[in-house]
């Protein structure tokens, strides 16, 4: 039976709205502040742990869990940023590659220890388990929810950027940083806590997407093309270009599996090699 | 005596390897307003920028108020006082022009309200981003910004530079109204040093890196020989 159109488009969306939510830090990170950080799936695997944990081990309630999810990691981001990854703003791209890929084998190898090679089993909560059908479009629950939470991060991203003194400040530090400290912003400060909130918007996805987009300890090896994707399609720094670039690759990725099966995998990377050629920079990129 | 708003005490400072400025010594009053006159290249700009944290320094130290603050890190400068123009005028693009200002603000006499009455125009374009400014509405922005960190000394960097006859007596209009009627201090550096002798009361001469010369800015601008000699032919003649 062939799929519609409209269910791939539907669950692609709901796809491409987590990749957005997991990558959106990810592209802020590299396009800010220059730090090159791969271990950023990680991040993302650590929210989605502190959830199920939580879920399966105290009773949290699901919705619960993903502030929780958001804070934690943003926290444990914290203490990587301060430690470590400071050290290495100035260095070139390739030490900071070999960091992050280094704690991306140490956070696999830390999470088979405590939670065990296997798939975390995650039950949803009931009300997020229907399926409607609207207009013959299989509208499930749990994926509406997805987009909703996307919906929002992006306007919480948007008005925070544009509309708030911090935004402000970030902008500035971002355009200046030498005038940025002449206006008593304190710039490194401001990267940080930039740093810490796309980190827990990495988590707060993990935690999000683990129903739909499963949670082991392979996680930040094998998503981290699609992060790179959304981050390299965007452009860097862009969050209107993650938010395109992974609701199309949402949706190829979708449609590519659903429709041509033999090749499905490999419809998102044709896809961005077209858009990289067309657009080097990336779709919003500035350079 | 009463303290200095500002103390220099042999401050030596550069970029990386290159040293621009020798044991430069000087003192600034409460209220004061002072030139900083040399030609291009003698560290006029790295004057300021050390003062603002932004060189690497060698030796000497910056007193504000008899604050020590030559260690302090550059974000925490304006708040020990100063504010800073600097010579590229560094608006901040993707900010709007309101923005610019409120991004700075710190509490004090100086508020949005008062730098719009100051500068009307910024009023109007209070919604237009800094990129979509004319050079004389960026340097009134560029003061204005510095006026909103509500600072003891203002350090302004070649504001009237590169800026059409109207606008220049406009902003020099400003800055006069800052010292005089406002009290605040500042340190002028300008190209024009008949314009900028008439706005202060004491002068100092850079020659690579160094204070060569001192006096008011009265008897300097009727010192035309010192003035051809360090800082150019073209505006002793102006001066005359
Ligand atoms: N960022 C910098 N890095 C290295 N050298 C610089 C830098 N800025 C200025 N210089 C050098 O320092 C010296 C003094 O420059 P500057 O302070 O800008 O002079 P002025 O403002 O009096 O024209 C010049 O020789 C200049 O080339
Ligand atoms: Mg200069």
């Amino acid at each position: 039976m062939m799929v519609s159109l409209g269910n791939v488009l539907f669950n692609g969306l709901a796809y491409g709205m987590l990749l957005f939510v997991i990558s959106v830090g990810l592209s802020v990170t590299m396009g800010l502040m220059g730090f090159a950080n791969l271990a950023h799936g990680a991040f993302a695997m650590l929210g989605g742990y502190v959830a199920t944990t939580l879920m399966n081990k105290a009773g949290v309630p699901f919705l619960l869990t993903l502030p929780i999810a958001f804070v934690a990691v943003a926290a444990a981001s914290f203490v990587l940023e301060r430690g470590l990854y400071r050290r290495l703003y100035r260095a070139g791209e390739l030490d900071q590659v070999l960091l992050t890929i280094g704690l991306v084998f140490m956070a696999v190898a830390g999470a088979t220890y405590v939670w065990g090679p296997g798939q975390q089993p995650v039950r949803m909560p009931d009300y997020l388990t229907g399926q409607w059908t609207v207009a013959g479009i299989d509208v499930g629950v749990y994926r509406l929810f997805l987009i909703l939470v996307g919906i929002a991060v992006t306007a919480a991203l948007v008005l925070g950027i544009e509309r708030t003194r911090f935004g402000a400040m970030i902008r500035a530090a971002v355009d200046n940083p030498r005038m940025a400290q002449g206006c008593g912003i304190n710039v490194n400060r401001v990267f940080s806590l930039t740093f810490m909130a796309g980190s827990g918007l990495a988590g707060l996805g993990g935690a999000v997407g683990i129903n739909l987009i499963g949670l082991d300890p392979g996680f930040p090896i094998k998503f981290m093309v699609y992060f790179l994707i959304v981050v390299a399609v965007g452009g860097l720094g862009s969050i209107k270009g993650s938010l395109i670039a992974a609701l199309l690759l949402g949706v190829f990725d979708v449609g590519g599996k659903y429709y041509v099966p033999e090749v499905g995998a490999f419809i998102i990377y044709a896809v961005m090699v077209s858009l990289l050629l067309w657009r080097p920079a990336g779709l919003f990129g500035r350079r | 005596m009463a303290e200095p708003l500002l103390s220099v005490r042999g401050l030596s400072a550069g970029y990386g390897d290159a040293s621009v400025l020798d044991e430069v010594s000087f003192e600034l009053e409460e209220g004061g307003a002072l030139a900083l006159l040399g030609r291009n290249g003698m560290g006029k700009s790295t004057l300021l920028a050390t003062l603002m944290g932004h060189t690497l320094r060698r030796g000497g130290g910056i007193a504000l108020r008899g604050r020590p603050v030559e260690r302090l890190a550059p974000h925490l400068r304006p708040g020990a006082g100063f504010g800073w123009v600097p010579q590229e005028r560094d608006i901040f693009p993707s900010l709007t022009v309101e923005e610019n200002l409120t991004v700075a603000a710190r509490h004090g006499p100086w508020t949005l309200a008062r730098v719009h009455e100051l500068f009307p125009r910024l009023r109007e374009r209070r919604s237009n981003l800094g990129f979509q400014l004319s050079g004389g509405e960026q340097q009134m922005l560029a003061i204005g910004r510095a006026l909103m960190l509500n600072p003891a000394l203002v350090l302004l960097d070649e504001p009237l530079e590169g800026l059409a006859p109207v606008i220049v007596e406009e902003l020099s209009a400003a800055i006069r109204r800052m010292v005089e009627r406002e009290g605040l201090a500042i340190i002028l550096v300008e190209q024009h040093a008949h314009i900028a002798l008439g706005l202060t009361r004491e002068a100092i001469v850079l020659e690579r890196g160094r204070i060569v010369h001192r006096a008011s800015s009265e008897t300097l601008a009727q010192d035309h020989a010192t003035l051809e000699r360090y800082v150019g032919m073209r505006v002793a003649a102006k001066a005359a």
